[in-house]
């Protein structure tokens, strides 16, 4: 990001940023535990990018902890001991160069075609992708079973969910990510318990809903069971919130809007904004399972500050070789995920940090834009895990190694205990052993 | 005119001309170039032979296989079909700006919506927006004596009251156990309360979070006349008919209808499309429609270089959506017209900078008025329309690519795979050094096989709008170099946009597509193969009828595929995940 453009984003924008209380303060954490005395929580989560890398800029020179990186992951230089490169894997269940690299990466499995068509495929997840497989795993224990936000504005809408939505529960069934930080506090700070007559009400307004969506399941196919089933787990949810009672976390200042400024999105302003709001949610213990859509699979964001003026995607297509405005482009995305991780990693959580607390997959949907490779499959796993993930550490494959182990090396490294992750030729049961502490 | 597309493109597999699939698996069917888009290959699951792409002269297409219903299903509303539904319970609320947005699928939100559900964050939004409407209308004592018209404190009133409010949220009679249960939660919170008008408002915000509200449910029943067929219901037609004509809610006319057992007859129904298509609701719906089926959506937010584009501002795109929203209203509501006429009309609408755009009289205020197009001049016709055009191109330059694409896959059901894996597809580097233009960078595409097998379907007609740059302003130079509009598009030589309008609206591909793309919004899923039938007759006689929109929308609503119902599917969608435990 220019010098410019970033002072235009403090200094034009005051009300733009979150006066959030400091973490430090309200939390009171200290040793390994909570301010209320429980064990400090392990979280999981995912931070997605669309379009891929540039695999000459993306490849650290040497392995193991000595490693030296280029150009595209030396923006994370500041959080290395947090960041483990991982190359050299494949999605094994490529079939279509658009649709496998998101569903192989996220669920293991291969894409769900949505109609028989011949034209343009409409695809979703067979299966719930990696960010609820770990919200199923600590359900019951936080408010929120999962948090989703995105930062680009950008959707693809003719091919399916799988461009338009990262968190899925299952086929045609998604988290859909909020991309204003607006609406993200209000989700986290404006619904919550009350008065105690009001939580009664909604309660029962709920109990009848819930009533109304059984009675409805017993008159229609199993198909239309199912999605309503989903629904009543989406109204369950409120419930088990307000029974819960109060939020563990005191109000901070609601965050401004971020509207285009002369018809360029303010994907910085907006990242530091969702930075913030996801460091609040997860020191909070407001859930354990997120995900950061920066940009969606595909994604055609204009990367303005990188000095594109065509939408990302596209650029893939159109540049030529060395396509240095999508390496620019990658750049700034990798800094924009180095915010993310140091705004973590700068709140402090027992006798460590946030970052020491979590256990993230950073990636995209295929390696390199222009020719939808899905080898050599660009992953970051960021975070320690609790002490379960070494950091810091180049995993370099030499045998084109199923990707589905670094996803696998991930969510057991947030303490999930999975036999293995995929399936058919995306299943593994092995984790990368050498990224593990 | 018949085909667009050379016979041989159709016995080419995916990459429409050099197979690149070794280091992969295909897919079960290959993608090609061709009309089979539609359901042509059937709905999976049954041995019939995949049918080949339309062959022949249009109007003597084969009448496909047998009809064969699509199962009833339910449909989520939309997020309009979710606002026009509050509002037609409540009157005029406002709604929370943070509503889900949809999630199109095969190009229609209502498809999108016929098989998505509702995720926890989506259930915090209704919830939110429950309790918001409830509480304008309940926090202001005449509104909430206006829509209740008796005292609640009265269990006779509220019995009542739950009895009229459910038909209208519910769209249909509710049963006396669903009138219990909601008096049961009325009761119990004026208990709490201690105020039966809160015990009300937190009661009808139940009815608008049930998914009696939030859904459609379709189940359908056995057809009286043939057992063996199944029919939706009165009221599931009541639904079918206003979310399809109106995008809202049945008004009680017609559950009236409903009720009287009218809508499962022809008479009935004709009568009923009659009256809704007069009404402003089906322009509003209609719009929305268009909006899909031109793919305008982008407009909401165009983002263009504001360094390349100075006349690029916050509203230039809306009004260019604005734009075609009021042609095609004009066509279809005022005039009644041949809808071809979109394709080649001098009629326009235009404000003060979508004048500046196309150097017309620049007009006074803010709305757009009528306008008419030089007769000697470039534009004429939906080709030429900044919307279009600006949609079809890249920030900065044009792309006669997605341009060719459009007019193939949204006006005529062409469509086109994506570029196959391992091929790089960038341009730079053709034909030398120096400055260059688009059409001469495409080149490339024209001479590489790997390319031109598809890009022969679309380059040659987006490089007739070459005239247009990337926000739809006109242009003689690209880098410095005259601009060629030239173009071969089945072996006719034509120059610019309107001799293309005037090209695609002589296909009757046109109007067959029109008529396959708004069944699929009507009945919110993709054709399948037992449809193929209807979907040809229908465009058949939109083709035959001149075109007119109103009775294409009326025809679609009589059609078998609009009324029949095969019975709900028992197919489960969620296979076993691994690795989830």
């Amino acid at each position: 990001m220019d010098r410019r453009t970033f002072l235009r984003g403090v200094l034009g924008g005051a009300a733009a940023t979150i006066a959030l209380p400091t973490l430090e303060a309200m939390l009171g954490s200290n040793g390994d535990a909570l301010a209320d005395g429980r064990p400090i929580p392990t979280r999981f989560g995912v931070w997605f990018w669309g379009n891929g890398v540039r695999r000459e800029h993306w490849i650290p020179d040497g392995e193991g902890t000595g490693f030296r990186p280029r150009a595209e992951l030396a923006p994370l230089n500041d959080v290395r001991d947090w960041v483990s490169p991982v190359t050299g894997l494949e999605i094994k269940t490529a079939t279509h160069p658009h649709h496998s690299g998101m569903t192989g990466i996220m669920t293991g499995m291969r894409y769900h075609q949505v109609g028989t068509t011949r034209d343009t495929i409409v695809s979703t997840f067979a299966g719930p992708s990696c960010d609820q497989i770990a919200a199923a795993a600590f359900e019951g224990q936080t408010p929120y079973r999962s948090i989703e936000v995105a930062v680009a504005r950008f959707r693809g809408t003719d091919e399916g969910t799988t461009f338009q939505h990262l968190s899925h529960n299952g086929p045609n069934n998604v988290n859909p990510s909020e991309y204003e930080p607006r609406r993200v506090f209000e989700r986290l700070f404006g619904m919550g318990p009350t008065a105690p007559q009001l939580d009664f009400a909604r309660k029962s307004v709920l109990d009848v809903v819930n009533a109304q969506i059984r009675g409805l399941q017993g008159r229609v196919g199993a198909r239309d069971r199912q999605r309503l089933e989903q629904h009543f787990e989406s109204v369950r949810a409120i419930e088990l919130r307000l029974a819960a009672g109060a939020a563990r976390c005191a109000t901070p200042g609601a965050p401004a809007d971020f509207p285009d400024v002369d018809g360029r999105e303010q994907l910085a302003e907006r990242n530091v904004a969702m930075s913030e709001l996801m460091a609040l949610a997860l020191a909070c213990d407001m859930t354990r399972a997120f995900s950061v859509m920066y940009s969606s699979a595909g994604s055609g964001v204009v990367v303005w500050p990188a000095g594109a003026n065509n939408g990302l995607h596209q650029m893939c297509h159109d540049e030529g070789a060395p396509q240095p405005t999508v390496h620019r482009a990658v750049v700034f995305i990798m800094e924009q995920l180095a915010h993310f991780l140091r705004r973590l990693r700068d709140t402090p959580e027992g006798d460590g940090n946030l970052l020491d607390h979590c256990s993230i997959l950073c990636t995209t949907e295929l390696s390199e834009g222009n020719v939808h490779s899905n080898d050599e499959f660009p992953i970051l796993i960021a975070g320690k895990g609790g002490g379960r993930l070494r950091g810091g550490v180049h995993y370099r494959s030499h045998g084109r190694e199923n990707a589905s182990k670094a996803v696998l090396t991930a969510l057991r490294g947030a303490g999930i205990p999975l036999g293995g992750f995929g399936a058919e030729a995306g299943h593994v049961t092995d984790s990368l052993g050498a990224l593990e502490a | 005119m018949r085909r667009w597309h050379s016979l041989s493109a159709v016995l080419l597999l995916w990459g429409c001309g050099e197979g690149r699939l070794e280091t992969i698996e295909a897919p079960a069917t290959a993608p090609a170039p061709g009309r089979g888009d539609d359901g042509d290959d059937g709905a999976g699951g049954d041995d019939e032979p995949m049918a080949p792409p339309d062959e022949g002269l249009p109007g003597e297409a084969p009448a496909g296989p047998p009809f064969r219903p699509s199962p009833a299903t339910l449909h989520r509303l939309t997020r309009t079909q979710y606002v026009n539904s509050v509002r037609h319970a409540l009157g005029d609320v406002r709604l929370p700006d943070d509503l889900e947005v949809d999630t199109p699928l095969h190009g229609f939100s209502t498809v999108g919506a016929a098989e998505l559900t509702i995720s926890p964050r989506a259930a915090e939004q209704f919830e939110a927006a429950a309790l918001d409407v409830t509480g304008q209308v309940f926090d202001d004592a005449s509104r909430r004596a206006a829509l209740v018209g008796c005292e609640p404190a009265d269990a006779a009133c509220v019995r009542d009251f739950f009895a009229r409010f459910g038909r209208r949220a519910w769209r249909r009679p509710l049963a006396p156990e669903e009138i219990d249960r909601l008096a049961g939660l009325h009761a119990e919170l004026t208990g709490s309360f201690r105020d039966p008008w809160a015990a009300l408002r937190f009661t009808v915000a139940a009815m608008l979070q049930a998914p009696d509200f939030l859904f459609r449910a379709e189940v359908g029943e056995p057809d009286p006349a043939d057992p063996a067929k199944r029919r939706y219901t009165n009221h599931e037609m009541a639904s079918r008919l206003a979310y399809f004509l109106w995008s809202s809610p049945p008004d009680d006319a017609l559950l009236d209808a409903a009720d009287r057992g009218e809508l499962v007859t022809d008479a009935g129904l004709r009568a009923q499309a009659a009256r809704m298509l007069a009404d402003p609701r089906a322009r509003e719906a209609m719009r929305a429609y268009f909006g899909e089926y031109l793919s305008l959506g982008e407009l909401d937010h165009l983002e263009k270089d504001r360094a390349t584009f100075p006349q690029m501002s916050d509203t230039l795109g809306r009004s260019m959506r604005a734009e075609i929203e009021a042609v095609v209203d004009h066509l279809v509501f005022e005039r009644d017209a041949d809808f071809r006429e979109l394709l080649t009309t001098r009629e326009t609408f235009v404000n003060a900078e979508l004048a500046a755009l196309y150097h017309l009289p620049a007009p006074e205020g803010e709305a757009l008025v009528a306008a008419e197009l030089p007769a000697d001049g470039a534009r004429g016709g939906l080709l030429s329309m900044a919307g279009v055009l600006a949609v079809n191109a890249h920030h900065t330059v044009t792309s006669p690519t997605r341009r060719g694409k459009f007019i193939q896959a949204n006006l005529l059901c062409f469509d086109v795979p994506p570029p196959p894996p391992g091929v790089v597809t960038n341009l730079d580097g053709v034909g030398g050094e120096g400055p260059q233009t688009t059409r001469q960078k495409l080149t490339r595409h024209a001479v590489d096989p790997t390319c031109n097998g598809c890009h022969q379907h679309m380059d040659p007609i987006g490089l007739a709008l070459e005239n247009f740059d990337a926000i739809g302003a006109w242009r003689t130079t690209e880098s410095g170099l005259p601009i060629d509009a030239t173009a071969g598009v089945q072996g006719v030589a034509i120059d610019g946009a309107r001799a293309l309008g005037a090209l695609v609206r002589e296909d009757a591909q046109f109007g067959d597509c029109m008529a396959r793309r708004m069944y699929r919004h009507a009945t919110g899923h993709l054709e399948e193969r037992g449809e193929i039938g209807v979907v040809r007759r229908l465009g058949r006689e939109f083709r035959e009828g001149g075109h007119r929109v109103v009775a294409l929308a009326t025809a679609i609503v009589l059609s078998e595929g609009f009324r029949g119902a095969a019975p709900p599917s028992d197919e489960v969608e969620m296979p076993a995940a691994e690795g989830g435990n």
